[in-house]
């Protein structure tokens, strides 16, 4: 019974993902985060934007060939921001390469009354991996 | 001539008898032997026993080393030597001698007794400040200097603690029966229940608010986590208490299991007979350890330190599982769900708190040569596995006592692992992780999903407890630093606790009392260390309590009706209305015992600012928002009675040197000794008037002690990493929180206890689920 209504209810609030039952509490999960590496940074809102620009600035000057930026959800405007900045700042020695995604998120759905079981949902949301790579050497330009 | 002549005359005169007459020979001497048989047994009394011996074996050093004497005489002279008053001035044993094995081991056997040691405990006393609590030896800090570090750890990396002392409990009943017995005793309002249907599968690990017996909201216990197990006999509830609280939570379980069987109505007598006699509590102080992982990082760790068996072929020597049903292991399941999860890059990834009972190799067997970061390997990862947990997973044989103690018995100790690694191998330096000679173990690995709004870093505190088998602590605990987790202590659960913005021990609770009054008994202690001049002066800076946060005088003034007990509010569907209220600044609703209820509220600076432990928080007036305000200086009127007493008592003291002086020149001893012994142990009649004009202990009223209104404190206060900004931790009483609603604010004042600045914070509720 309880679990045919939660099973309406989530369709119907598929569009509202905030609450999709009054019996449940949403609670994120961290999303799965594509492959790791010195040379890859994720672009978060809440880091200072400088901050983050100087990071890769300061990887590509120090020798790395390319840096992998990801952004997620929000962060896309941001991490595309960042890597048009960071062409401009490298002007001619630097070329970028986007790639656009969707990456699966995963939500608990917590029982606010002792007779549901806990319950998952999935969210998609839309992901942007911008690859910087530098087209002419160190010290090229200088 | 003479002689020889006398001689003659007597043996003329008297001749000697032909028999004597044994008894009379005897009782004629019979004073003589007496003297002699009593000089015999008490040697005279004014020689001491060394004295007695021949002067050929006597030594110099005899009267002050007991070892030069022969060894009957020995106790005897101590005894002699104690009773002239010199205590016997035994000499330390060398290092050598105690450092022996044998030695050793009897040593921290004596001092075990007092306190309860860990299994890790002699791995933590070489790296550790080692503090006394709650009737253990816990590890307190790291001697080097990592409290950033272990922030560092426990937000990017792996932070490793060991919280074996909290205490197992077991409870082995029918589900109905545990479900009255925590009605009395928890809310529903606080949470899920403890038979909620999430649950009571076993397949997560949930926890639970305890209060004393139908006293919900007053008489607040702790927050305990439980867990139930499910074999094919029964189903029992596993409870894990922190320390501080298992004599309460003691006293009222077995109490409310007397009160079911002693008091029912006669009718359910029956019923309530069998209740009784099904359920069993068992107290499991020290069976299980229980290691807390912390950070991103500790899914690695943890999965290149366990290696899983998948094959019941390959363990079936070990003597622990030939009691046990060989169907109800599932080791194939659980190995294939923990290679299809390994590749998570942290544990938040996982269904929350689930619980994964695994059986895997010795921890010996799999660890690095030398300490090294454990990485994470490239995969794909697949999404399915961290939606849908398989029914089996939780099933353990670890819960049974039967296996633990087997294991134990078991157990290769290091030498004789070190002894069967060196003889079976054939290449130096490689090891067969498969070797059957050493058994292997079954654990229980629970996640916990940390932060999971969007409010804090999502994952932040998530990680991993395992609890594993009496015996292997220490083996599991080194390799798992030795994959690369650092280790923490006490403080870095408090440090946990509070960028979470949780209360580690919350004030309404009996465990939480006690912690103020020791923090508070420290800091007074380490004030009235400072010499006067370097004392703040706290009268003048309107603050009345310092060191501790008076709750109760503090909603006594805001109510204006005396209370006795107090409690933090804890309703969570309440709670959430709090919030809404806060954000609208709506006024809040009427709730019952409201003059006794305290909000637990968590601030964070708006600008700039650093707050400290036990800073107050103040109602804003109308323009403080625009400026921000100073605090005024008070008026300090103890400070002239604290002159006056203090030259009065300079001159008292003069006039006893002097009087002193004179006797000394007359020639009469004085005594001084036995006085200056019972000044140490407690401080004079004046030292005590002192202390009292500087921090005056009655209190009548501290809601307006300074310009502005005091709303709450905050016991936890410190700069957040987490937040990047200083933050605080809490309580605020109702009606006071309703009053800065009235007046439309959301936001408070705050000061620290040693500034006259007012700074400005941002107020947050805390729905703690």
């Amino acid at each position: 019974m309880a679990d045919e209504n939660i099973s309406q209810k989530k369709d119907d609030n598929k569009k509202k993902f905030k609450r999709p039952n009054k019996n449940y509490a949403v609670k994120k999960r961290l999303p799965i985060r594509p492959v790791d590496g010195d040379n890859v940074v994720f672009i978060t809102k809440k880091t200072n934007f400088k901050a983050q620009l100087d990071r890769c600035c300061d990887l590509l000057t120090k020798g790395e060939k390319e840096i992998i930026l990801h952004g997620l959800g929000a962060a896309i405007q941001r991490c595309c921001n960042l890597a048009l900045q960071l062409e401009s700042l490298f002007s001619g020695t630097c070329q970028i390469e986007v790639n656009t995604g969707t990456v699966d998120l995963v939500d608990d759905l917590e029982p606010l009354a002792d007779d549901l079981d806990f319950g998952t949902q999935v969210r998609h949301s839309s992901s942007i991996h911008i690859r910087v790579f530098r087209t002419a050497m160190l010290g090229a330009n200088q | 001539m003479e002689s020889s002549e006398s001689n003659t005359v007597v043996s003329d005169m008297e001749r000697l008898p032909y028999s004597a007459n044994s008894l009379k020979f005897a009782a004629s001497r019979s004073v003589e032997i007496a003297a002699m048989t009593e000089s015999i047994l008490r040697p005279s009394k004014t020689k001491l026993i060394f004295q007695s011996l021949p002067v050929h074996m006597r030594r110099r050093v005899m009267s002050h080393n007991a070892k030069r004497l022969p060894n009957k005489l020995r106790t005897g002279h101590l005894e002699q030597l104690k009773k002239s008053g010199l205590p016997p001035k035994q000499k330390r044993p060398s290092r050598k001698y105690r450092r022996r094995p044998g030695n050793l081991l009897e040593e921290y056997n004596r001092r075990q007794k007092k306190n309860f040691w860990l299994e890790t405990h002699i791995w933590h006393a070489k790296r550790f400040h080692m503090i006394e609590k709650w009737g253990h030896r816990i590890a307190y800090a790291p001697c080097d200097k990592a409290f950033r570090a272990c922030y560092r750890a426990s937000s990017a990396h792996c932070l490793l603690q060991d919280i074996s002392y909290h205490t197992a409990v077991q409870i082995i009943g029918p589900e109905i029966t545990i479900k009255d017995i925590f009605a009395l005793i928890t809310s529903n309002y606080c949470g899920l229940g403890i038979c909620a249907k999430a649950y009571i599968d076993g397949k997560r690990e949930g926890s639970i608010h305890l209060y004393e017996k139908n006293m919900y909201p007053f008489g607040y216990i702790g927050k305990i986590s439980f867990l139930w197990e499910k074999n094919e006999r029964e189903k029992s509830l596993w409870l894990f208490v922190h320390p501080s609280q298992t004599k309460q939570v003691e006293s009222l379980l077995t109490d409310m299991l007397d009160n079911i069987s002693h008091t029912p109505v006669e009718k359910k007598r029956k019923l309530t007979n069998n209740y009784s006699e099904n359920i069993k509590v068992k107290f499991l102080p020290g069976t299980f350890n229980r290691f807390r992982l912390t950070g991103p990082k500790s899914h690695i760790v943890l999965a290149h330190s366990i290696k899983c068996i998948d094959d019941i072929e390959k363990i079936k020597e070990n003597k622990w599982i030939q009691n046990l049903n060989r169907s109800t292991l599932y080791l194939k399941e659980k190995c294939d769900y923990w290679q299809k999860i390994k590749g998570a890059t942290s544990p938040s990834h996982l269904p929350s708190k689930i619980v994964i009972g695994l059986v895997v190799r010795d921890p010996r067997l799999c660890r690095p040569n030398r300490r090294t970061k454990a990485l994470n390997e490239n995969i794909q990862l697949d999404i399915e596995p961290f939606l849908n947990i398989p029914p089996t997973l939780s099933a353990s044989p670890l819960w049974d006592s039967y296996t633990h103690d087997n294991i134990k018995k078991e157990k290769l100790s290091n030498t004789q692992f070190i002894e069967h690694i060196t003889k079976t191998q054939l290449v130096p330096g490689a090891v067969n992780i498969e070797d059957p000679a050493l058994q292997s173990i079954p654990i229980v690995l629970i996640q916990r999903p940390g932060s999971q709004d969007s409010s804090k870093k999502i994952g932040y505190g998530s990680g991993w407890d395992i609890i594993i088998p009496p015996g292997y602590g220490l083996q599991f605990w080194q390799t798992l630093i030795m994959f690369g987790a650092r280790s923490g202590g006490l403080r870095e659960s408090e440090n946990l606790a509070f960028e979470m913005g949780d209360c580690y021990l919350p004030p309404d609770s009996n465990s939480g009392k006690e912690e103020e009054i020791r923090i508070e008994t420290e800091l007074r202690e380490k004030y009235f260390r400072l010499p006067p001049s370097k004392r703040v002066n706290y009268i003048k800076m309107g603050i009345v309590t310092p060191f501790i946060c008076p709750w109760k005088i503090l909603l006594r003034d805001w109510s204006n009706s005396s209370t006795d007990n107090f409690f933090v509010l804890r309703d969570r569907r309440l709670l959430q209305r709090l919030q809404d209220c806060i954000i609208n600044k709506i006024e809040l609703p009427e709730i019952e015992n409201a003059v006794a209820c305290l909000v637990q509220v968590s601030l964070k600076m708006v600008k700039k600012g650093k707050l400290n432990k036990n800073a107050i928080i103040c109602l804003p007036e109308k323009n403080d928002l625009l400026e921000l305000p100073q605090e005024q200086q008070c008026e300090d009127p103890n400070e002239k009675i604290r002159k006056q007493k203090r030259t009065e008592h300079m001159k008292k003291l003069k006039q006893l040197r002097r009087k002193r002086n004179k006797l000394k020149k007359a020639g009469t001893q004085v005594n001084k000794s036995p006085k200056k012994i019972s000044s140490k142990s407690e401080p004079s009649e004046y030292v005590k008037a002192m202390r009292e004009l500087w921090l005056p202990s009655d209190i009548k009223s501290c809601r307006h002690s300074c310009s502005r209104q005091i709303l709450g404190f905050l016991p936890q206060a410190a700069y957040s990493f987490s937040e990047s900004r200083s933050c605080g931790v809490g309580f605020v009483a109702y009606n006071a929180l309703n009053t800065l609603l009235k007046k439309n604010f959301n936001k408070v004042l705050v000061r620290n206890v040693s500034s006259r600045k007012y700074r400005l914070a941002n107020l947050f509720l805390k729905i703690d689920q």
